[in-house]
């Protein structure tokens, strides 16, 4: 008799739950009503971002924000499978070099440019998300690349001033080769996973671009070639490791014990030199890429999305608007050292008192990578190209072989 | 009498009873209940229903999947059918093609027949002598062995990887040390398209040669003590006990511990992917690890669909041949 009462218990409680379920599927919900709000956001933005939620809580009592952290190495899997299920959550942080394929998956709802404007954010992050006159994500975060390089040593070998060009990032390298402690002068990728992130720069400082006047890949363009060309002058006066680093390399290790004295890479190795190499306090210097015909780095970051399907997306706008906020970004500077991507809170006092002015000059001559949806097989074969270039090939032939072998993957 | 037929309950009815396939027993029905309802009956009911959640399990996680990936194999599915699976279009045996004319698909296929080729009988060859010394040779410090050669086993391929980097590692790794207490240099072994996967078929044998060690063990401790004071009365020596007695007696233990031992290693995938992620030139690229890239990071599930099948034809293959090479020819 007792077994029989349980069981028309749980049958009852799963009829709920059934019903529950589907009383959650009736269209779409204003600003205003009571609801929860599901994001995912990534890495360390992923952990920090509950602080944040919090305070739009405040402003906005009816909201719950429900923040799933997830990690970067999974992200791209997680968030592709979701969207094969139908069960992606209302709103996402997406990286950058993602946004084309996402965009191209048709799950994206459309940003409102009555309500987020071109102007508030750096150029090269909106035109990031921006396809056929439709933009698809906010810009929240940016970072770009710029050089590190150790004064210490740049002067025990002679030099004393900054990098300002290709041919001075040589002669530098050059000189720290003649250090006894280096190992490689500069650290600069022959392959791997990335590489590409370390040529782009070359490429855009070069005056190269992407696609040509109709969305077709230049990646056999003259400019192409020069950069190649500068690139490989590394490997072949045995100035960088002409093969690809073991995956899970860091260059702090090597920067710290002044075998590599010099490398490229984003805002966030300013705190973990900091933290991991604490000795090296005042003996190093960051100052933007060295330019070839003109001044150049790649912008990177995450975009802002809210799904199509979510029911939501009145209180997802919200929510956005508030953490492009230039006060918030300000304040995210602060706690997760992301770098705003809109304009009007590097005026912010946050801002101005940091050391971020390097950055800032770099975005704002920074390329971006248009939202193309193979943007990761095409990123693939130039790190493929890379290592070959190390490994002495001919710069205009790989560049050749490059456009084959990306032909028709744009579009 | 086969095996078959001992279990079955219907053995012991007349002989003249149609045994053929179910198309034969159709034309002439048997008089009285066929067997086909026997299986149902509420006699075996019980049965269907312990067996229904596995069952159940199998179809949802294996059967469908496999099924599907076949399905997908013949397909174009790419990034853009993942919202909609049933757009995408039937292409034939292009991917399959198309894999025959991927040069790096075949380097894959060379590397994963590299891999194997060496690291198989490396890994039973090095099982199978733990395995002996520990049940013979060595008497203190046996369990000390034992689970000191079965660790690597149970331990998680990341913690494995950051030891082997350490190992390999060429400024200050375990060997580039060594190297240098006698004045040679070592060379950076995973950033060397020579002696990356040789570094890697080491490190297979080492994390892997635990499983055989335990099983030839136990295969070992089956072999008959008469037989071999019977051939030692003979006047055999002990390694000749070891060729004429133990290994035909290891004989089924050795097939198991190929069979497996092969698939395995043709499925390569978690030591390329954490040590070199298939560098440096595709050098370390296994079959597996490619068709991961393909399906997970392009998206291409159709192609990556079809090299799956392909890697599946190739290990039933080999399995057949290694059944049929090592049949136990003691029975």
């Amino acid at each position: 008799m007792a077994r029989r009462a349980r069981i028309a218990t749980a049958l009852a409680v799963v009829s709920a739950l059934g019903l529950a379920a589907c009383g959650d599927g009736g269209g779409e919900v204003g600003a205003d009503a009571e609801q929860t709000l599901t994001v995912w956001a990534m890495g360390e933005e992923g952990t920090r971002i509950e602080g944040v939620a919090e305070k739009f809580n405040e402003e906005h009592p009816n909201i719950t924000v429900k923040v799933t952290p997830i990690g970067w190495d999974v992200a791209h899997q997680k968030l592709v499978s979701a969207a094969a299920a139908g069960k992606l959550p209302d709103m996402a942080q997406l990286g950058s070099t993602w946004m084309g394929e996402f965009i191209d998956l048709g799950v994206l709802e459309p940003v409102d440019t009555g309500v987020f404007s071109a102007d508030d954010f750096f150029p090269a992050a909106w035109e990031g998300n921006e396809r056929d006159g439709e933009v698809y994500g906010v810009p929240w975060y940016v970072d770009t690349r710029a050089l590190y390089y150790r004064t210490d040593l740049a002067e025990q070998a002679g030099v004393d001033e900054a990098p300002e060009t290709w041919a001075d990032q040589l002669a530098l390298a050059e000189a720290y080769q003649e250090l006894d402690s280096t190992r490689w002068a500069f650290s600069l990728p022959a392959g791997g996973d990335g590489a590409w992130q370390n040529w782009m720069p070359y490429f855009f400082s070069a005056g190269g671009s992407l696609l040509d006047g109709d969305g077709n890949l230049t990646l056999d363009s003259p400019e192409a070639v020069e950069s190649f060309t500068e690139y490989r002058k590394y490997f072949d006066k045995g100035l960088s490791k002409s093969t690809a680093a073991a995956p899970g390399y860091d260059v702090i290790k090597d920067f710290g014990a002044d075998r590599v004295p010099m490398f490229a890479s984003g805002p966030w190795m300013v705190q973990n030199i900091a933290d991991q190499a604490p000795q090296l306090k005042g003996k190093w210097d960051v100052v933007p890429l060295p330019a070839g015909d003109k001044p150049a780095s790649l912008i990177g970051g995450a975009s802002l999305v809210t799904f199509g399907d979510s029911e939501h997306k009145a209180a997802a706008q919200e929510f956005t608007s508030f953490l492009t906020d230039p006060k918030t970004q300000a304040d995210w500077y602060e706690t997760a050292k992301s770098l705003p991507a809109n304009l009007a809170a590097w005026d912010e006092p946050a801002l101005r008192n940091a050391d971020v002015e390097v950055f800032q000059k770099s975005l704002d001559t920074a390329g971006t990578i248009p939202p193309l949806a193979q943007w990761e097989e095409i990123a693939h074969e130039i790190d493929v190209t890379l290592e070959e270039l190390g490994k002495g090939g001919d710069p205009a032939e790989l560049a050749r072989e490059l456009q084959e072998k990306t032909e028709g993957l744009a579009g | 009498m086969t095996s078959s037929t001992v279990k079955t309950p219907v053995a012991d009815r007349p002989a003249r009873r149609p045994a053929g396939p179910a198309g034969a027993g159709d034309r002439t029905p048997p008089p009285r209940t066929p067997p086909r309802r026997d299986r149902l009956s509420r006699h075996n009911l019980s049965g269907w229903l312990f067996s229904t959640p596995f069952l159940a399990f199998f179809a949802t996680f294996m059967a469908f999947p496999i099924v599907a990936t076949l399905l997908m194999s013949f397909t174009d599915f790419g990034l853009r059918n993942v919202t909609d699976p049933l757009s995408a279009d039937f292409t034939g045996f292009d991917n399959y093609g198309e894999l025959l004319g991927d040069e790096k698909f075949l380097r894959a296929l060379f590397n994963t027949g590299y891999f194997v080729v060496l690291g198989v009988p490396l890994t039973i060859g090095s099982g199978l002598l733990a395995a002996v010394l520990l049940n013979s040779g060595i008497d203190r410090l046996r369990t000390f062995f034992r689970v000191g050669f079965y660790a690597p086993v149970v331990t998680a391929i990341v913690a494995v990887a950051v030891v082997w980097r350490f190992v390999l590692d060429p400024t200050e790794g375990l060997i580039a040390g060594l190297a240098a207490q006698v004045g040679l240099t070592a060379p950076d072994f995973l950033a060397s398209e020579t002696l990356a996967m040789p570094s890697l078929i080491v490190m297979a044998v080492w994390r892997n040669m635990g499983t055989a060690m335990v099983l030839f063990l136990a295969g070992l401790q089956s072999v008959p003590t008469e037989v071999r004071e019977a051939a030692r009365i003979d006047g055999a020596g002990a390694f000749q006990e070891f060729r004429r007695i133990t290994l035909p007696l290891l004989r089924p233990t050795m097939l198991y511990v190929a069979v497996m031992t092969s698939i395995g290693f043709l499925n390569v995938f978690e030591e390329p992917f954490v040590m070199t992620n298939g560098g440096p030139s595709d050098s370390t690229l296994t079959v597996s690890l490619y068709m991961y890239r393909e399906g997970f990071n392009f998206f291409h599930m159709g192609y990556a669909s079809a090299m799956a099948y392909t890697l599946f034809v190739i290990i039933l293959a080999v399995t057949l041949l290694q059944l049929r090479l090592l049949k136990d020819k003691t029975k």
